[in-house]
């Protein structure tokens, strides 16, 4: 079963358009855009519906950039894989974001809190 | 002023309670813009063979960028620059925190990783709670090796501007996680030989990642040669044309994100 659902935010010609697809137990949110100050509020109700789910993955691969704000949407969605209990995974990081997430230690917090469930 | 004493000043018109209501959140933001100003543009100290100086410019009225010079019972000076998650004035209210967490850490830490984590232990559930986190780059300034000995949690790498070859590159690697990532973390040190003229620019990312009209970073090859291009100047002046560097970049576009940079240079030997 497969279903695909889009929502958007633009503000001051920024935009963040996140597509939403269900794959039986996995559900796969796709960035496109920018995720940052402006947007990242259109992240929040998409990872607070998430529920009853064993896997999500969130596709950075047509997502061109990333601010503080947005690296704070992406440790919520660690926090929430913890206390809800699935497993989140993070796909297409372009270089500039794998090295924003790099430098912050976005991965050291998700192997750590994957570690710690395992 | 609260919004009951405030009430007393409005008449039946709802309207004018707000334009009073707007004055009232117009000043306190200018009265927080100006504490914040004052508290990160104090002089900064005189260090023994080494001249320091920063600067800040938020993208709105107050920022969330932190620096400080802190001088040690040791004689070594200890310098800190960060960024807090967000802007505006949530991310200045946590501004103020980390302040606090680095000027009582410092006091009673050895050296900059202890001093990490004695301010991730102090702030790390206050900023779960409020979901945001700081990263920081943390360096003791030895005057009598000409040593600088750093650590990082989760900031990008300081510049090295070699004092007497045409030479600027990022400071050898230490990586750490962002204050307010996960608890108890271990912060590891590195130390960088510093020769005399030699200068360490501390920076954070509202410079390399200012963007201009068609979506493009002003990146870090660009900051790289603007500071090769400017190396001989006094501190003051490198601050200046890196500032007016990233504007004629962005020719318009408004600032998106805090802009803050600290610059360490070694005195020359007379």
């Amino acid at each position: 079963m497969c279903s695909i659902e889009k929502g958007d935010w633009e503000e001051n010609n920024m935009e963040l358009t996140i597509y939403k697809e269900v794959q039986g137990e996995t559900t796969i949110f796709k960035l496109e855009g920018i995720l940052d100050i402006t947007t990242s509020k259109v992240i929040e109700p998409y990872l607070n519906s998430f529920s009853d789910m064993k896997v999500l993955i969130l596709d950075f691969s047509d997502l061109e950039f990333i601010d503080s704000t947005g690296i704070g949407s992406i440790m919520e969605a660690i926090y929430l894989s913890q206390e809800k209990n699935f497993i989140l995974k993070l796909t297409g990081i372009n270089e500039s974001i794998h090295e924003v997430f790099k430098t912050v230690g976005l991965y050291q917090i998700l192997d750590k809190i994957h570690e710690a469930e395992i | 002023m609260n919004r009951d004493s405030l009430s007393s000043h409005c008449d039946k018109n709802g309207s004018t309670q707000e334009i009073i209501l707007d004055k009232v959140l117009e000043r306190e933001i200018k009265l927080s813009k100006n504490i914040q100003s004052k508290l990160l543009n104090a002089s900064p100290p005189s260090l023994v063979g080494a001249e320091v100086s920063g600067t800040s410019h938020p993208a709105r009225l107050i920022g969330g960028d932190y620096f400080d010079f802190y001088p040690l019972t040791n004689g070594k000076t200890r310098i800190v620059i960060g960024d807090v998650m967000g802007k505006g004035i949530p991310a200045a209210m946590i501004m103020i925190l980390t302040r606090s967490a680095f000027r009582t850490a410092s006091g009673s830490t050895q050296g900059p990783g202890d001093a990490l984590a004695a301010m991730n232990k102090a702030i790390y559930e206050d900023l779960r709670v409020l979901k945001s986190f700081v990263t920081l780059f943390c360096a003791d300034w030895d005057p009598e090796k000409r040593v600088l000995t750093y650590a990082n949690a989760g900031h990008n790498l300081p510049l090295f501007i070699n004092g007497k070859k045409n030479l600027v590159k990022e400071i050898p690697k230490v990586n750490g996680i962002m204050v307010g990532g996960l608890p108890n973390q271990v912060y590891k040190e590195e130390s960088l030989q510093l020769e005399e003229l030699d200068t360490i620019f501390f920076y954070t990312d509202g410079i390399i990642e200012a963007r201009n009209k068609d979506g493009d970073q002003y990146k870090l090859e660009r900051l790289i040669q603007t500071l090769l291009d400017n190396k001989f100047l006094t501190l003051g002046e490198i601050e200046k044309y890196v500032t007016s560097s990233v504007k004629q970049f962005t020719v318009g576009v408004p600032q998106r994100d805090d802009i803050t940079m600290v610059l360490l240079r070694v005195n020359k030997i007379e």
